[in-house]
């Protein structure tokens, strides 16, 4: 079956007064899927996020929105993306209400359920009357939301959705981002400067720093390629990595240094391992688990390409 | 486009500035009968024809101020607040949104600049009936020949009150917008011994021109512009 992008970019540059901000970026964002933009303050992620949304134009290179290509002309596109840009703004004096029925109105929607529904899986409640610049950022992050999703996009982009929430409204927005992508179809690029936050939600990660996308890799890859492991600390590394291979038949073993060894084969019981090393007078001065936490890898990739940067 | 025209206007609430625009015409008025009624200099109103200047250079310095009101309400805080960058995220072409918003402000200033100076001008002849502050030797020629004036004076006025968008725009700023218009009024409306700026036709001809190309300037290269407010 072949591959579909919602999103593609091909050496997509952006330079602001001569200064390169966002450099050669070539993304793929399958359709359906919840792509993660990861990356700290300033990469470029909204630069990205600006160029999709035709708000600013690229210095060079090309976007490919549903299989077209964007140009500045390319008005109905818009039309089938939802999106939160930088954070959400809105006609501060009016309504909530009156803000999504503008939207809708604008958009050429005309679903009169459409902005109950969208206010309902937002879980705003309570506003009627108010007007939005009486919002908390809180609350404004859902209206965007809600504003977002009301005309059922085949694409969201939003920029970090999650500022301003507390923890359980970041569960709740993560939950909703999650059904939309697999209830709806909805394909969902969504940026984030917090691993922690990308990693439960998306499906394919875009690691981002200085305007250049550093990798982009599925979670399902990740995981398997940074497993669990136990990593010993002892001063004779070598009698341990030969006890280890020799004796309990691991391969899958890293000498780390020369005071440590990572042993990924987790098959074999942890009391195993340290008994035949024990036994066969190696000392341990600790042993530790290492659970996969995807922070690692990810600070690793952020600090490697500050590096060549 | 009428769409688009009714959706700003449901945005920024016209129906204030519907109000205002009414509180500025009675206190013209107000003005007007002031100066009528003021006799400790003789006649302040010869004839009709001066009466006729005086409201037309009332109302249309009132109205390019209120002009430049509405521009910073309509554009320039629509980019101040960042509002413009979800505006130009819809469907919808952008030359197009701009126009409908330059020509709410144009067709707004026009209106009022006209009903004004019809108003004042026969509440002032009705007065002047029954007061006589005034001759009065108003004949069918001199009507029809002020009404074409009022109405192309009107045009003007409309054209020059989109000059403070160039300004404006520079930094979002509604304060240098209004400050353009004040000065714009100070000008060319300054009258000394029934004489102006205005007076002179092709000053108010070539500031029109100058207003009709910011306003085009606002729009033209707008879809390959940043939008970076």
């Amino acid at each position: 079956m072949p591959m579909t992008y919602v999103l593609q970019t091909h050496r997509l540059s952006k330079s602001f007064k001569g200064k390169e901000s966002v450099s050669e970026v070539n993304m793929k964002v399958k359709q359906g899927e919840i792509y993660g933009f990861l990356g700290p303050n300033g990469a470029g992620k909204t630069t990205i996020m600006k160029m999709l949304t035709n708000l600013i134009k690229p210095t060079s290179g090309e976007i490919e929105l549903f299989g077209e290509k964007l140009t500045p002309a390319s008005y109905t596109m818009l039309g089938r993306i939802g999106s939160i840009i930088e954070y959400p703004i809105f006609y501060d004096k009016l309504t909530a209400q009156a803000n999504l029925k503008l939207h809708c109105e604008y958009m050429g929607y005309y679903n009169k359920k459409a902005i109950g529904e969208a206010l309902e899986l937002v879980q705003l409640r309570g506003i009627d009357g108010k007007p939005v610049k009486d919002f908390s950022l809180g609350m404004k992050q859902r209206l965007g939301i809600a504003r977002a999703i009301a005309t059922k996009p085949e694409l969201l982009i939003l920029d970090e959705p999650i500022n301003g929430l507390d923890p359980v409204g970041i569960k709740e927005i993560r939950n909703l981002l999650r059904i939309l992508s697999q209830e709806y179809g909805i394909s969902i690029l969504v940026s984030s400067h917090l691993l922690a936050e990308i990693e439960q939600l998306a499906d394919t990660i875009g690691v981002i720093n200085h305007g250049r996308l550093i990798q982009e890799v599925s979670l399902e890859q990740i995981r398997e390629t940074n497993a669990e492991y136990i990593e010993f600390q002892t001063n004779d590394c070598q009698k341990a990595a030969y006890v280890l291979t020799q004796h309990l038949n691991i391969s899958n073993i890293r000498v780390i240094g020369n005071r440590s060894i990572r042993v990924y084969d987790l098959s074999i019981p942890l009391a195993q391992m340290n008994k035949a090393l024990i036994m066969n007078d190696v000392a341990l001065e600790s042993i530790h688990q290492k659970n996969s936490s995807l922070e690692e890898y990810f600070i690793g990739l952020l600090n490697g390409g500050e590096q060549s940067a | 486009m009428l769409k688009l025209i009714q959706l700003e206007l449901i945005k920024y609430k016209i129906n204030g500035y519907v109000r205002v625009a009414l509180i500025a015409m009675a206190c013209i008025f107000g003005l007007i009968c002031l100066i009528a009624f003021n006799r400790s200099e003789g006649q302040a109103f010869q004839d009709s024809e001066t009466l006729f200047f005086a409201i037309d250079t009332f109302t249309k310095g009132t109205f390019i101020v209120f002009a430049s009101v509405l521009l910073s309400r309509f554009i320039i805080d629509e980019y101040r607040t960042k509002s413009i960058t979800v505006l130009f995220m819809y469907p919808i072409n952008r030359k197009k949104l701009m126009i409908a918003k330059l020509f709410i402000v144009f067709s707004f200033t026009f209106i009022s600049i006209v009903l004004c100076n019809l108003i004042v001008g026969s509440l002032m002849l009705l007065l002047n009936h029954f007061y006589e502050f005034m001759n009065e030797t108003l004949t069918v020629g001199q009507v029809g020949r002020q009404a074409l004036a009022i109405i192309m004076n009107a045009l003007a006025a409309s054209f020059i009150s989109l000059i403070p968008l160039f300004f404006g725009m520079r930094k979002y700023s509604t304060a240098a917008t209004i400050i353009t218009s004040v000065l714009i009024v100070i000008a060319i409306y300054n009258v000394s011994d029934g004489f102006s700026l205005n007076s002179i036709v092709v000053i108010p001809i070539a500031l029109s021109w100058i207003g009709a190309i910011i306003a085009y300037a606002s729009f033209r290269n707008i879809e390959r512009k940043d939008i970076n407010p």
